[in-house]
Order: C-alpha cells, then structure tokens, then sequence
C-alpha cells in the first residue's frame, strides 16, 4: 500500500523557511574553527606521528608483527660506538655476528595511527608526539628513510592560538582559549 | 542633426555598452555577488566562506583569483565534440546575454543609435534566445551528463516561459507601453509595479530563479547528480564564460525587475538631457536596486534544497502558470476601473 502525501502548505512552509534563513544571516551562529590562525589543544592520549628512540630500540621485531596495515618494515643495521646504530653494508640482507640488529620503519601512507606499535613495545622505544598536521608534497616523503624516520615531526602552526571546544545548549560547539 | 552631436551620441552609446551599465559594471556587479552568495551561503550553514584570498576584506578578491585561473588554464577539447557548436556555443550564450543589454534602459534619456518604442519585446526577445545555445552545450559536448542538463533544461525553459512572457504582459497592459522609459514614467507619477500587480512581481522573482538557476531551480547543474551538469566537458575560460552566463542572465532579469517592478530610478523625478542626470545617477539608483534583488535572490541557495525535475515541472505548470494568468486578470480589471 502506497500512500499518497499530501502536498505541504505552499505558503507557510516557504515563509518560515525563509525567515529561519535569515536570522541565521542575521545572528550568524559560526562553528568552524579559523584552523591555521587558531588550532585545537589536544588531549593528553592524542595520537599522532611518532619516531624512535635509536639507543632503546632492541630490533625484536615485535611493532613489525603486530602492525595492522603493514606498514612497518625493518631495516637491517648495525650497533656502532655509543649505542648508536649505522647502516648496513649495501647487498647484505642479513648482517651477520653479534653486532647486527634491526630497527623500525613507517610508511606513514600506510598507517593508520593505532599506536598497537607503542602499545606492543618491550622496552617502550617509540616516541609519541602530538603533531597530527603534516603534509607531504612528494610520494617519496611518505615512505621515509631510517635517518629522515629518526627526525622528530616539527609542527606546523606554532604560533597559532591554542583553544578548546565546550559543548554550549545554545549554539552547540563553542571555542574558547585554551588554560 | 548635426554632425557633431551625432558623434557625441555615438560615443555615449559606446560608454553605455561598454562601461556603464555594459560589460565592466558586468564584471564587478557578478565577481561581487559570486563572492557575496559564497559568503552568505556560509554564513547562514554556520561557515566561514572564501577567505584567504585578501584575509583583511574577507575574501572579496577570491572570484578575482578564480577568474585568474580559468584564463590561465589548459583549454581542453574532447576528441569526439562537435567542435565548432562546442566552442561557438558558451560564446554565444555569454554574447546574448549580455547584448539583451543594449535594450534595458537605466535613464530616462538614453539612445543606443535609436530612441526605440519597443524596448521590452526586443530585450525579452534577446533574453530569450539564450537557453538554446545551452541546448546546443549539451547537445555537442558528448556526454551523458551534459546531455541529461541539456534535456533538463528544455524541460523547465518550456514549463516557465510562459508564465514570464505572462507576467511581463500584463505589466504592459498596466503601462499601457512597450518601452521601459514609458513603464517607469508611468510609475514615477502613479505607483510603483509590485503595489499595482503583485502577482505578477511574484511570477517575475520565480521565473527569474528558475532561468539563472538559482536555488531550489539548481537542476540543469546540479552537482551531486550530474557533476557540472552542461559544463561538465568543459575547462579553462569556456568553463569560467559558462559560470558567468547565468550571473550575467540575472543582472539582466534584474535590472527588468528593478525597472518594471521598483520604479526605475524612483527617489531621482529630475527630468534633465544630460549624460549626468539623464544617465549616470538614475542608473546608479537602478543598479542599486537591481544589486539588492539580486541579493536576495543568492541567499535563496542558502535556504532551499534542490527539486525534483518533475516537481518543477508540475509546479511549472500548475502554481506558476496560474499565477501568471491571475496576474493578467488582475492587470485587465485594475486597467477596466482605475483608468
């Protein structure tokens, strides 16, 4: 059984959707945040671009394992002086003898920020940051080399204002300055 | 006439065409209601609009910036085009757009080569010619789409042209002219159009939203459906001639409002053959008050959904095309007793 509607009051319908329109154009009631003049101060457990810690990383392998998207890979390295790794000789792919190690790499176009990676790690060797707007210009960028994985994400508005959203009854979202 | 005073009309002729109300009064009348039913459009859903282009003045150089882009673009040609009707027809559309012009009057002293007794049907004429150049967009662009925008468009131009030719006759029988000079003379010593007829203003306003495409009448273009509907094929300045057409389409429509519907240049009664008095103000008023028509008509975008090709069609050819004709009634029995 199909039921036949009845067509609205052409009218009344018009008029009132028209006066609502305006005073929205009146009292505008604005919910976009003015993004690079003023950024959202994140939560604590944010969870953004994350490097690693060269010296704690004992190459267990373990992040690469538990990667959702498979997007960590290892890459093969050497322990040299002071705990620093360098790479390894070009040809080799597995170093061999007791100074032979591996360590972590994100194609950061493949992952999804679960941090199951952080989560998993024995010896807590990821380093978590907050920065989560970065953009890459070159596909290259997105699949970093260990050395360039290394660096730590730099934010990109620093300067900008830092606010908060508050849930408002009246206007729904409202920003204010961050404490 | 001497030979001298001809030049000199010529010459005015040439400034009307080409700078005021003509072609550059066109240019900045259509960046800045672009940038205005943007911005209004954002603000009524809670947005903010073009901004970054010219921070400090909200914006207001973004359709500046666009247009910049669509003349610097690579031209695109599709391989299987009708290639002449494809690039003619967007030209062409624009040209007849703007040369309906040439016919609106804003003063009461104005000649473009001849005073012409019959202003309304010649401007109407021309204004009417446009849809089919749209036709043939979608006709030789080889695309479903625009295809399917063209077929749209058909539809809806013969559904509410009539109620338009209706409500712009029945003005004409109120005036009792053909000449928008006359029409507004006659409002300036009586009262204005949308006191004495306001069925047929009312016709006037939907015609107009349905013919430039205006919100709910969105239909030929509507974007979620058929990408950029008529213009889809289309790139660089032959996509940017083709955005600007329907603006353009609106200046013109108006214009006509403003002068059929609001009293002309009403506040200004000065009768003086001067390019001055005779020109500029009263066609300053006129563009005044045709900007502000045109204002509320971009709002509507930020109000209304977009109909169904069927409900405009009904609604064409039931609401619109009844009004039409009570506004004739209402202009014969106001003509029968007032007169």
């Amino acid at each position: 059984m199909s039921e036949v509607r009845k067509p609205r009051d052409p009218l009344t319908g018009h008029v009132k959707a028209l006066a609502k329109g305006f005073k929205y154009l009146v009292e505008p009631n604005r919910m976009t945040l003015d993004y690079p003049a003023e950024t959202m101060k994140l939560p604590p457990n944010y969870r953004g671009f994350f490097t690693v810690d060269d010296k704690k990383c004992i190459g267990c392998s373990m992040c690469e394992m538990v990667c959702p998207p498979e997007a960590i890979t290892m890459v093969p390295r050497i322990i040299g002086e002071g705990g620093k790794t360098i790479p390894a000789p070009e040809g080799e792919k597995e170093v061999k003898g007791p100074k032979r190690t591996k360590r972590p790499v994100v194609n950061w176009g493949k992952c999804i920020f679960c941090y199951f990676c952080v989560d998993v790690c024995p010896v807590d060797a990821f380093i978590p940051t907050q920065v989560h707007d970065l953009a890459f210009e070159k596909d290259s960028e997105y699949r970093p080399s260990y050395e360039d994985y290394l660096k730590p994400p730099e934010e990109p508005y620093k300067n900008s204002k830092k606010v908060i959203s508050k849930a408002d009854l009246k206007r729904g979202v409202s920003y204010e300055p961050a404490p | 006439m001497g030979i001298i005073p001809l030049i000199l009309w010529l010459i005015q002729d040439l400034l009307y065409i080409i700078i005021f109300p003509g072609l550059v009064t066109i240019l900045v009348v259509v960046v800045i209601i672009i940038w205005l039913e943007r911005k209004i459009a954002a603000k009524v859903q809670m947005r903010f609009g073009p901004l970054w282009v010219s921070k400090k003045i909200g914006g207001a150089l973004q359709s500046l910036a666009d247009l910049l882009r669509y003349s610097f673009q690579e031209v695109i040609i599709p391989e299987k085009t009708d290639k002449w009707a494809f690039i003619l027809a967007p030209g062409l559309m624009f040209a007849f757009a703007t040369i309906a012009l040439i016919f609106i009057p804003v003063g009461p002293y104005y000649s473009v080569l001849f005073p012409s007794y019959y202003t309304i049907l010649f401007s109407l004429a021309l204004i009417i010619i446009t849809p089919i150049f749209a036709i043939t967009v979608g006709w030789a662009s080889d695309n479903k789409f625009s295809f399917i925008g063209a077929l749209r468009e058909g539809f809806l131009l013969i559904s509410y042209e009539i109620p338009f030719l209706l409500s712009v006759v029945s003005m004409v029988i109120i005036f009792h002219t053909y000449d928008y000079i006359n029409a507004v003379q006659n409002q300036l010593s009586f009262l204005p159009g949308i006191i004495l007829n306001p069925l047929a203003a009312l016709t006037m306003l939907i015609v107009m939203i349905r013919t430039t495409g205006r919100f709910p009448f969105d239909i030929t273009e509507a974007d979620s459906e058929l990408v950029m509907g008529l213009f889809t094929e289309y790139s660089a300045l032959f996509f940017g001639v083709g955005m600007a057409t329907p603006y353009v389409e609106l200046y013109n429509f108006s214009l006509i409002f403003s002068l059929l519907f609001l009293g002309g240049w009403w506040p200004f009664t000065l009768n003086v053959m001067n390019p001055v008095y005779g020109l500029i103000l009263p066609g300053i008023i006129v563009v005044v008050k045709a900007f502000i028509v045109m204002a509320v008509l971009v709002f509507l975008r930020a109000v209304y959904p977009r109909y169904r090709l069927d409900q405009a069609v009904r609604s064409g050819w039931s609401y619109v095309l009844l009004l039409s004709i009570l506004s004739v009634i209402l202009s014969v029995v106001e003509v029968m007793f007032l007169r």
